[in-house]
């Protein structure tokens, strides 16, 4: 089943609206976002709400929802 | 037995505005060994932060070596050190020595993967003031097996963030981590015929995030050992300097972690 969300770019508050599937993961997410707005490469994160969530989990169990918000975060690797 | 005091009596202690912090156990602070491990532009600053909050016994450990394109960042090191190739550890400690005679810096000047692991059982707190993840995770899975805290802090230019792990029960760093950090931690080695070449991204660097960041790990050390633990981050928080926005967030325990399914 498809499900309709938005991810906003935490750098520049752009967002982008994906159709996914439940099984769909957190880490497809992240490449696709990343790669639409051709991120460098480095690491990132996606948060819905206070929580950040897992790479390999699904959609599903990540329990996101259609029309949801989620938010792409570079994570700095720099000491 | 009564007290004696002298005229201006009060300006004389070190420590008598931190003692006007109700909360924060000043004792505790001397006592606690503390594990340093990077002497970059966060290393600086944390060191400079725990040694003006009281930490007495801090061991710093480095493999590098101070460079002129430190010096835009970087409180301890001088030209002069670039000039001679001056261990960053040594010259940390040596910054700490100026700051406080009661310190007691150590510098290990080794990669924290060569170090004997008993480095992380005999601190109280470590600090990963790292340029790369795959030391990073070395340090979060040697400290949450040695069953200390763990306090990891990155940079990006105005970008930051500080996790804290608590073992047993916390999540880790790697619990947050995903494929895009496989990635990059890969991107790290690649061979050449015979040879190892290490891939140094070269991150954008910027003082006034690098205050922050460090500010954000050492306070929550002094909550830390101060027994203050409600209230301590839960468990990241991540800082952008471009909008001025800094925002807690958690990252959960995950069970598949390897950090974890080794336990």
């Amino acid at each position: 089943m498809a499900v309709r969300i938005k991810v906003k770019n935490a750098e520049t508050g752009a967002t982008v609206e994906m159709e996914l599937e439940h099984e769909n993961t957190v880490d497809e997410v992240i490449e696709s976002a990343a790669t639409f707005w051709s991120k460098d490469m480095g690491a990132y994160v996606l948060r819905k709400g206070k929580k950040v969530l897992r790479g390999g989990t699904s959609l599903k169990d990540a329990g996101v929802r259609a029309d949801d918000v989620l938010e792409l975060i570079p994570d700095p690797e720099g000491g | 037995m009564a007290g004696r005091i002298g005229i201006g009596w009060i300006d004389e202690d070190r420590f008598e505005r931190s003692k006007r912090v109700r909360w924060l156990d000043l004792q505790s602070v001397f006592e606690s060994r503390v594990l340093m491990i990077g002497a970059g532009a966060l290393g600086n600053e944390v060191a400079k932060n725990l040694a003006l909050s009281g930490f007495r016994k801090i061991t710093v450990v480095d493999m590098d070596h101070v460079v002129g394109s430190n010096l835009n960042r970087c409180l301890f090191f001088t030209p002069e050190d670039a000039r001679r190739k001056e261990s960053k550890a040594e010259a940390i400690c040596r910054g700490i020595k100026r700051l406080s005679d009661e310190a007691e810096p150590e510098a290990v000047n080794s990669s924290i993967e060569d170090c004997n692991e008993s480095i992380f059982s005999s601190s109280d707190i470590v600090f990963g003031c790292l340029d790369n993840i795959n030391a990073r995770l070395h340090a979060n899975a040697n400290a949450y097996n040695a069953g200390r805290a763990y306090i990891d802090g990155g940079m990006d230019g105005f970008l930051g963030k500080v996790m804290i792990s608590l073992p047993p029960d916390g999540a880790c760093l790697q619990c947050g981590m995903n494929r895009s950090h496989s990635k990059v931690a890969e991107l790290r080695f690649s061979c050449t015929g015979k040879e190892v070449v290490f891939h140094e991204r070269r991150v954008a660097g910027e003082v006034t995030t690098t205050s922050v960041v460090s500010a954000i790990m050492v306070r929550e050390s002094l909550k830390l050992v101060s027994g203050r633990r409600d209230l301590l981050i839960s468990n990241t928080v991540f800082y952008d300097g471009q909008r001025n926005v800094c925002e807690e967030m958690e990252v959960e325990l995950n069970p598949e972690c390897p950090v974890h399914v080794r336990r």
